[in-house]
């Protein structure tokens, strides 16, 4: 927790004072303090020291020779990240395990875990990886999917090869060539080279033809509203209790329209494939790339 | 006797304290005060299960979860939702009785949800389980074996693994529901429902997972209710795939 109160607190004097000379562009190497401090600045917005989006590990004060994204940086996302020089890694969701993301936070919100402590033999070995790598990690999430160009939407419609399909730009509807609910869900298995996350409810020999698409999570209130709209679902991962229970108890009604949830990071990947391109018009004289986490889930024989 | 006679003969018998700030262990729909013909333990009132509690002639339902489809029960946002009304019509037309019991059951010596998972997956000696539950030893075997006969045990659709299927495991934590144990290096195989220095995490779904403890829900409830017939009524497996 040291070094990262540290390393926040170079941050902030990086990014916040605009007599920092070391760190102003062009006089000298480009830091990840300066790197983030363009891309907080093209995204907009309040960045609090509170909230998801900030430095999670490493030294911002460090120059930058590549940047990664990634839907999560998993240790083995870390391992491809150091070996092709990328040591900014730009994350979707957490690096260690839980919102709490290697803080210690008061109390748990909700249900599931918070994530491990910082005394936590797996945090400590993360964490060591990314500092003996001269690695810097910054998670990107909630100020990247406010984008009034919502690429997590878009990625995964290209990923799937739906992206002229759209029904209308400001909604993630789509209308896809009339398939049974088992041929679209193998088609999505294929394009996102899946192996056993994805898990569907409905009827499976039900006609797909209008899709909704919700990478990430989704709360009961937009199912409910959603729902009657459209054949299927695809989305991130919802909670079993709610929003599958939902599904389960309109195909007991007998409609036939399906839930298909893919993975969170799985319904992430594409959209973090284009944080990647949108990287290289914003922090310029680096070189930015993407990096899979895949699919981590397989089926028992 | 009512259904609120069944839930205070509950209250009497759970052997902890009674916490009326709990917004999930109440009554959800229907009339307390109706007569009940018989009692029906679920982990999920699902739409398929109402049904054939009801055709069973069993009028109070007993759910380890919800019944609207979120935490709270909360059905402001649903009053105008088709699915909503027909769920609603078709307990109140049938005089039906819907409670919860969650908090009270994990707080319970033994957690049956805790017993009966540990059951289910083929693991013994957790008879006397509570909520975390310590580590249990199976005989070695390989994480892709022991998955198997996991799936093949619980009959489970939406199972998901990670790890490697080659790595030797013998040491098992196991949390129902989405109460998925905090990894630790003291287990091979942590399993949970929901979300690795153990080798290998299996996530059995949430029905699949909690279900079982609510056969040892009913079983318990008839040592002091003689009156009506209890009976578990599953919840379906939800997943095709």
């Amino acid at each position: 927790m040291k070094l990262i109160n540290l390393s926040r607190r170079h941050f902030a004097l990086a990014a916040g004072s605009v007599v920092a000379a070391p760190f102003a562009a062009g006089a000298g190497p480009l830091t990840a303090g300066d790197a983030v401090k363009r891309i907080q600045t093209e995204l907009g917005g309040d960045w609090p020291d509170m909230g998801p989006d900030g430095f999670k590990a490493g030294d911002p004060a460090t120059p930058v020779k590549g940047i990664a994204t990634t839907a999560m940086a998993t240790m083995d996302v870390l391992k491809q990240a150091a070996k092709a020089n990328s040591n900014l890694v730009l994350t979707y969701e957490p690096t260690f395990y839980g919102r709490a993301d290697g803080r210690a936070l008061a109390a748990p919100v909700g249900r599931g875990s918070a994530g491990l402590a910082p005394d936590d033999s797996v945090f400590k070995a993360k964490r060591e990886f990314i500092e003996k790598n001269g690695l810097v990690v910054f998670r990107l999430r909630d100020h990247w999917q406010a984008r009034k160009e919502n690429d997590m939407v878009a990625g995964l419609a290209e990923a799937l090869g739906w992206s002229k399909r759209r029904v209308k730009p400001d909604d993630a509807l789509f209308d896809i060539p009339a398939a049974t609910a088992e041929e679209t869900v193998a088609m999505i298995r294929g394009k996102l080279n899946l192996r056993g996350g994805l898990r569907a409810v409905g009827d499976r020999r039900g006609v797909v033809k209008r899709v909704l698409l919700c990478p990430g999570t989704m709360t009961p209130p937009t199912m409910w509203q959603r729902y009657s709209e459209v054949d299927m679902i695809v989305a991130g991962e919802v909670r079993e209790w709610e929003n599958t229970h939902y599904a389960a108890d309109i195909y007991t009604i007998g409609e036939r329209r399906n839930l298909v949830t893919i993975g969170r990071v799985a319904s992430e990947e594409p959209g973090m494939r284009f944080c990647a391109v949108w990287i290289k018009s914003v922090v310029k004289g680096v070189p930015s790339r993407w990096i899979g986490a895949g699919d981590p889930y397989w089926r028992a024989a | 006797m009512t259904g609120r006679e069944v839930v205070e003969l509950i209250k009497k018998h759970v052997g902890v304290p009674w916490n009326e700030q709990s917004y999930r262990d109440t009554f959800k729909l229907g009339n307390p005060d109706s007569q009940v013909k018989g009692i029906a333990t679920t982990v999920m009132v699902t739409f398929g299960m109402l049904k054939r509690a009801n055709e069973a002639g069993l009028n109070m339902v007993i759910s380890h979860e919800d019944t609207f489809w979120n935490d709270r029960d909360e059905t402001k946002d649903l009053t105008s939702n088709p699915l909503y009304k027909l769920k609603t019509e078709y307990v109140l037309e049938n005089d039906m009785i819907i409670w919860r019991i969650h908090d009270h059951m994990h707080a319970m010596k033994p957690d049956y949800t805790v017993v009966g998972s540990l059951r289910s997956v083929g693991v013994k000696g957790g008879e006397d389980a509570v909520m975390r539950a310590r580590v249990y030893t199976i005989p070695e075997t390989t994480l892709g074996e022991f998955a198997s006969q996991v799936k093949r045990l619980t009959g489970s659709r939406g199972f998901r693994c990670v790890g490697d299927p080659k790595a030797k495991v013998s040491r098992i934590l196991l949390g129902p529901g989405y109460a998925t144990p905090r990894i630790t290096a003291d287990a091979d195989v942590v399993i949970g429902a929901s979300l690795g220095m153990a080798k290998g995490l299996i996530m059995l779904g949430h029905v699949v997972s909690e279900q079982p403890g609510m056969e040892d829900l009913a079983n318990w409830m008839r040592e002091f209710i003689k009156d009506v017939p209890i009976k578990f009524v599953p919840a379906d497996e939800p997943f095709w795939t």
